[in-house]
């Protein structure tokens, strides 16, 4: 997680400034990143609420730029039979990409590690500290930072750097490429649909892909 | 430039795109147990990382202004590449940053 911080930081400031940018006042983006606590969504909605969109138009883009959560959420509940009623609310406040996404690779390579209810919530109480202060800076100071160096690639890059190295497993790496071209093509897709879809097509092909190279290996 | 809505309009859809964030989230983390998914669907979620991961960065390296730019221009897809070769030989989320960065930074410069 801690290598993550950078990219984390690098976007939560440049949604901070996008928020203000797009005409929310200073209290109200403070409530929008507090609340809803969704980078990628509240950059999809930011134009929408800027052009006046109805309300059921801004919540669609929303629950379709979020719905990926929902396939996050089934992937993480058999890892959280320890977890409490009042934990797994937490969890489902704070666990956005980064906190899943590293979680995911640790019980790929260590299987059910110890301690590993009390690693995912620290892990997403940290990425949630990091991003908050650095949206909350980009919403006080939005005049001032820099849009032309382009920070908000930083965590981008640090999405990147966490999928590269699970590319070197095949059906992953044929999943991960459909995934990406499905969201490429669907990327004007109304209330951002192309996401879920690419991200669907990909578990599915890759599911495929490793049925098949796996009967393949059996019949040999 | 203003919001388009009102401050109350703007607090509403605030308030649901904050509901869409949590449901999603938290809806079968709660449920736990009580839902139960057939055998095909859990080995499928196994790649919902590298998908979901693939699905959101593809778009932001090749379509940096909602249209697809693969001129140098578009100064994300050579950083990309460069972080990814980087990335194939060597796992660093730091090395990613600081090499797509400083390639973003002189690809800029060049164009």
């Amino acid at each position: 997680m801690f290598p993550a911080f950078p990219g984390i930081a690098a976007w939560g400031l440049v949604t901070g400034v996008a928020m203000v940018k797009s005409g929310l006042t200073v209290a109200m983006a403070l409530v929008m990143t507090l609340v809803a606590y969704a980078g990628s969504a509240q950059l999809a909605v930011l134009p929408l609420m800027a052009a006046a969109a109805p309300l059921w138009v801004i919540g669609v883009t929303a629950l379709m730029t979020n719905m990926r959560f929902v396939i996050y959420a089934a992937a993480l509940r058999p890892w959280l039979a320890a977890f409490t009623a009042p934990q797994r609310l937490a969890l489902g406040y704070l666990t956005g990409d980064f906190p899943f996404v590293l979680f995911m690779n640790r019980v790929a390579r260590d299987g059910p590690f110890g301690h590993r209810d009390g690693w995912l919530l620290g892990m997403s109480v940290a990425g949630w500290v990091v991003w908050q202060l650095a949206s909350v800076v980009g919403i006080v100071a939005a005049s001032f930072v820099p849009t032309e160096w382009g920070l908000q690639f930083a965590g981008t890059l640090a999405l990147l750097a966490l999928v590269v190295p699970a590319l070197k497993n095949a059906p992953t790496a044929v999943g991960a490429i459909v995934a990406g071209a499905v969201a490429l093509v669907g990327h004007g897709w109304s209330y951002r649909s192309g996401l879920l879809a690419g991200i669907v097509i990909g578990m599915i092909t890759a599911s495929v892909t490793e049925a098949l190279v796996g009967r393949r290996a059996v019949s040999r | 430039m203003s919001s388009g809505l009102s401050t109350s309009e703007t607090l509403l859809a605030v308030v649901v795109i904050a509901l869409t964030t949590f449901l999603t989230r938290a809806g079968l983390i709660v449920a736990g147990d009580r839902v139960r998914l057939s055998h095909t669907a859990e080995s499928a979620l196994r790649f919902a990382p590298a998908c979901a991961l693939a699905a959101l960065v593809v778009p932001e390296i090749l379509f940096p202004m909602g249209t697809l730019d693969l001129s140098l221009d578009n100064p994300r897809w050579p950083a990309a590449l460069a972080a990814t070769l980087l990335l194939l030989r060597h796992t660093s989320v730091t090395g990613a940053i600081a090499l797509g960065m400083t390639v973003y930074a002189i690809v800029r410069g060049l164009s």
